[in-house]
């Protein structure tokens, strides 16, 4: 019996080593999840708006940033065909900003490089590497024309103005309506009513939609 | 067969590797060819069903969808898995309600033993065998039962009695199978796994239901349930009825006793050649559950069940009186969770567990567990997620003997306080890398203070934690309860043979019980290999030691008397690997499982009070669902042999092959169902099999025709 522990060990490094060859591919295939966010992400472009000035003419398309480690993969592809608002839709995909600080060694010019482009988007989603950094980004988008998403507990408290929660493995969302009034923009009624909770202009009134 | 969940996270399924290296010459017979061959034939038709292009998540699908539609898509496999896998500390299986409802199975530990590296073993008509990775026994007290998460196991015995638990099973919403020890997370005594069975909220099931299973041999089992949410309140009810003809009644076979080694044994008159198979089982059920959201934050929930079981008498320890039994169970919850501004949670929580019960070969007896729990749930930085908490458990134990070979405890009633503190960090040290360390430490009044742990790292090989590989050192320990520490018996009288106030059976109670201990090394990866298709993957060594077994003593007498004395006994190796692998699409789910799970003793022919592993077995589920509402369900299941330990009067349970079918047809629009079905298609499960000091197995119905129907009103 005792030697079968032996072919068991060895059995266990196998199964490790096979372990880690799907490594290489993991990276290009979105979760079914973040496809599903992805789309998401897509329909709120269509039920939020922005000033005309943010918007700009006919030629400008909508921006939509990611900022931090990029779960969606290829999950946007879809949305090369696609218009909105009739709008080509934009993906940019920003470095973390943890990370951007360590490469850029305090260069005040590149940081407000950085500063300009995440303002310049239309919908901000911050990934949950950027935990962080939360409070110092959404300080630099604060008062902005950016709607921002995130995905993680305390993003609207944070100055975030959608999250994303997952209730009975479905998506769900939440909206700070008062942080999204402040920055210009207007958030359709038929967003609203289907999110999970809405914080209002007040702090204190809020609303459960549930 | 199982899908991943959630408050574990949680995994599913396994493949049907070397499902042929166990098949025997035996299983070529025509007609379990025929059978064989009708298998994979609908399994074909799966297969094709299954990788047909109709992928409803697919990207470009889902930006056609509107808001309202995309809330409806659920990401069981992906979202909370594609999360969870990567939170896994410990290799978890999860039963999901289809899972239960499409098998068409009355009793959990039928449905358990489709789960990987579940042994199960039926004994009678309503008691099993049930240990997660072996060690299991008519009384498994090394695997620990929970419902809801509240324990479920017997103060007096310990381990789990699924028998009597008031749960009806269509208001299961899950069962979680924990395997390795659990003790760190789950609470005292979850030495070799843990089962949890979690049960619907009431906003899940509102209305009414109604349901009923009949079978050819007249058992039945028939559910009512009524469901409401108001503002602010909701609550479930259900009443339930569940009746088990005896095997005698339904006809299964040869009722003798199957045992060569007594049957016929002039022994004093024990009448196993005239024992006949009473084992009929009927339960009435009721659970009710009410939730009170206070204000946005504040839950209070509670609940109370209740089970009335009659059941028809059985031999234990060559103890065979005639006359019928019963148990009573009612278990009471109170429960106030509370989400904090700073997003904090927490709760606090009492629950009540009693027992009565009169069961002819035993005694009569009852039990009375009150718990205080709490738990409270906070960050530490940006990347500890810290939990704390603990809880007071007392016991009462009282028995009541009748005659003299019943169990005798001496000095009963016993007052008995357990009190547990524990600790979980799960700090994310990097957005791959994840450690997660649990200890938990209880002092009981009967034995000793003790501790478990678990301490996990995990290492996602990509972004979206689609692959993970898990390492794991776990302990944890398991307690002697009364039942060991206390009891003594005299059974079989010698007075026939001239020998007046002898006795043929002496099992004396133990001067002294340390607990068992068990650690494990294990190392695991689970992956989504696509959208659709999961694998985990688990592989552990456990090591054992301090084994309560029986000691056998010498007869000081030339008279052939048998004496036993619990003690710690011995140690022992087991080491394994679980695998499983499922495809899941929305036209249905194919599943698989294999698991090596062996189990070595350090002194042989111990008598350790249980069977070990079946070293191999596989699992296999397929459920399609076609159009116009039919649903089509397979499991099967293979076990080999189930060794008994260290016991020479009874035997080892051969190895077996299962087939469950079932074609299920909704109407009404979807409010209501008819399947039809058949268990045991091989007619191999039915025994007899003998447990430990349960001399008098027989056999019980194994292929059963079945016929449920459900309205939804």
């Amino acid at each position: 019996m005792r030697h079968r522990r032996y072919i068991f060990a060895v059995l266990i490094l196998v199964l490790l080593g096979g372990a880690i060859a799907p490594r290489s591919r993991a990276g290009s295939e979105p979760s079914q999840e973040y496809k599903l966010k992805a789309a998401f992400l897509y329909n709120f472009l269509k039920f939020v708006d922005w000033s005309k000035e943010k918007m700009g003419d006919a030629n400008e398309p909508i921006t939509l940033g990611i900022i931090g480690k990029d779960p969606f993969g290829q999950a946007f592809e879809p949305v090369k065909d696609k218009d909105v608002k009739d709008k080509k839709v934009v993906l940019k995909r920003l470095k973390g900003f943890e990370e951007l600080k360590t490469s850029s060694a305090g260069d005040e010019r590149q940081m407000q490089k950085y500063i300009e482009t995440l303002r310049k988007c239309h919908l901000l989603f911050v990934c949950a590497s950027e935990s962080k950094s939360l409070k110092e980004i959404l300080k630099h988008v604060k008062d902005q024309p950016v709607l921002t998403v995130g995905e993680m507990p305390g993003f609207l408290e944070a100055g975030g103005i959608m999250n994303f929660l997952m209730e009975d493995n479905k998506v769900r969302f939440e909206v700070n309506a008062a942080t999204a009034k402040h920055a210009k923009l207007k958030i359709r009624s038929q967003l609203l009513r289907l999110a999970k909770r809405v914080i209002e202009e007040k702090a204190t009134s809020k609303s459960d939609n549930k | 067969m199982y899908a991943d969940d959630t408050d574990y996270g949680a995994r599913r399924i396994r493949p049907f590797l070397g499902g042929a290296i166990m098949v025997t010459s035996n299983l070529f017979s025509i007609k379990r060819l025929v059978y064989l061959l009708m298998f994979l034939a609908v399994l074909g038709s799966w297969s094709q069903a299954l990788g047909a292009p109709a992928e409803p998540n697919k990207a470009a699908d889902l930006f056609e969808m509107s808001i309202e539609q995309l809330m409806e898509v659920e990401v069981i496999s992906a979202s909370r898995q594609a999360q969870k896998i990567g939170e896994l500390s410990v290799p978890v299986s999860v039963i999901t309600a289809d899972d239960i409802h499409y098998s068409g199975l009355t009793s959990i530990p039928e449905i358990l033993q489709f789960a990987p590296g579940v042994d199960v073993i039926r004994l009678s008509r309503e008691r099993y065998a049930v240990g997660v990775r072996g060690l299991h026994d008519l009384i498994s007290d090394r695997t620990l039962a929970l419902i809801n998460g509240r324990s479920a196991e017997s103060p007096l015995f310990g381990g789990s009695e699924f028998y009597r638990y008031p749960v009806l099973l269509e208001d299961i919403e899950r069962i979680e199978v924990v395997r390795g020890p659990g003790g760190a997370a789950w609470g005292a005594n979850a030495f070799t796994g843990v089962i949890n069975i979690i049960t619907k909220k009431p906003e899940d099931v509102l209305g009414g239901f109604v349901s009923t299973n009949i079978d050819e041999f007249g058992d039945s089992y028939t559910h009512l349930r009524y469901a409401e949410k108001n503002r602010k309140w909701s609550w479930r009810t259900s009443v339930g009825y569940s009746d088990y003809e005896s095997s005698d009644e339904a006809g299964a076979g040869r009722y003798v006793s199957g045992n060569q080694t007594l049957t016929g044994n002039p022994l004093l008159g024990m009448g196993f050649n005239d024992f006949s198979a009473r084992d009929y089982f009927r339960s009435f059920l009721f659970s009710g559950e009410a939730f009170y959201n206070y204000s946005e934050n504040t839950v209070i929930s509670f609940g109370t069940d209740y089970s009335h079981n009659v059941l028809g008498s059985y031999e234990f320890l060559g103890y065979y009186p005639s006359g019928n039994g019963w148990h009573e169970t009612v278990r009471s919850y109170a429960k106030l969770d509370h989400q904090f501004d700073d997003g904090s949670s927490g709760y606090l929580q009492w629950f009540g567990n009693f027992g009565n019960s009169w069961v002819p070969c035993l005694m009569k007896w009852s039990t009375m567990q009150n718990d205080i729990e709490g738990q409270y749930n906070f960050k530490v930085g940006d990347s500890h997620d810290v939990s704390v908490g603990g809880n007071l458990r007392f016991i009462r134990i009282s028995t009541e003997t009748r005659n003299p070979s019943d169990l005798i405890y001496s000095g009963e009633p016993y007052d008995e306080q357990l009190a547990g503190m524990f600790l979980i960090d799960r700090w994310h040290a990097t957005d791959r890398l994840t450690f997660e360390s649990q200890i938990r430490s209880d002092w009981y009044s009967e034995t000793q203070t003790d501790w478990s742990t678990r301490l996990s790292a995990l290492y996602a090989l990509d972004d979206p934690k689609d692959h993970t590989l898990r390492f794991s050192f776990a302990k944890a320990y398991r307690s002697p309860l009364a039942n060991l520490r206390e009891t003594s018996t005299n059974r079989l009288s010698l007075a026939g043979m001239g020998f007046p106030g002898f006795w043929a059976i002496n099992a004396m109670a133990p001067s002294d019980l340390e607990n068992e201990e068990t650690w494990a090394l294990e190392a695991g990866y689970t992956g989504r290999l696509t959208d659709s298709l999961t694998l985990r993957a688990d592989t552990y060594y456990q090591r054992f030691t301090k084994l309560i077994g029986y000691r056998i003593i010498p007869d000081p007498l030339p008279l052939g008397r048998s004496f036993y004395r619990p003690d710690n006994i011995d140690g022992a190796d087991s080491w394994g690997t679980e695998l499983e692998l499922a495809v899941e699409r929305k036209t249905g789910r194919l599943s698989a499982w294999y698991a090596y799970n062996d189990f070595q003793e350090d002194i042989s022919h111990q008598m350790i009070r249980s069977y070990a592993p079946a070293q191999h077995k596989v699992g296999l589920t397929g459920r399609l669902f076609l159009d116009d509402g039919w649903t089509l369900n397979a499991n099967y299941r293979y076990a080999g042999t189930t060794p008994v330990v260290g016991d020479t009067t009874i035997f080892d349970v051969g190895a077996s092959h299962r087939l469950d079918l079932a074609v299920a047809k909704k109407f009404a629009e979807g409010r209501g169902e008819l399947m039809i079905g058949v268990s045991d298609v091989f007619n191999k499960t039915n025994g007899p099999n003998f447990g430990i000091g349960e001399v008098t197995a027989h056999e019980t119905p194994g292929r059963t025709f079945f016929v449920a129907m459900q309205l939804r009103f």
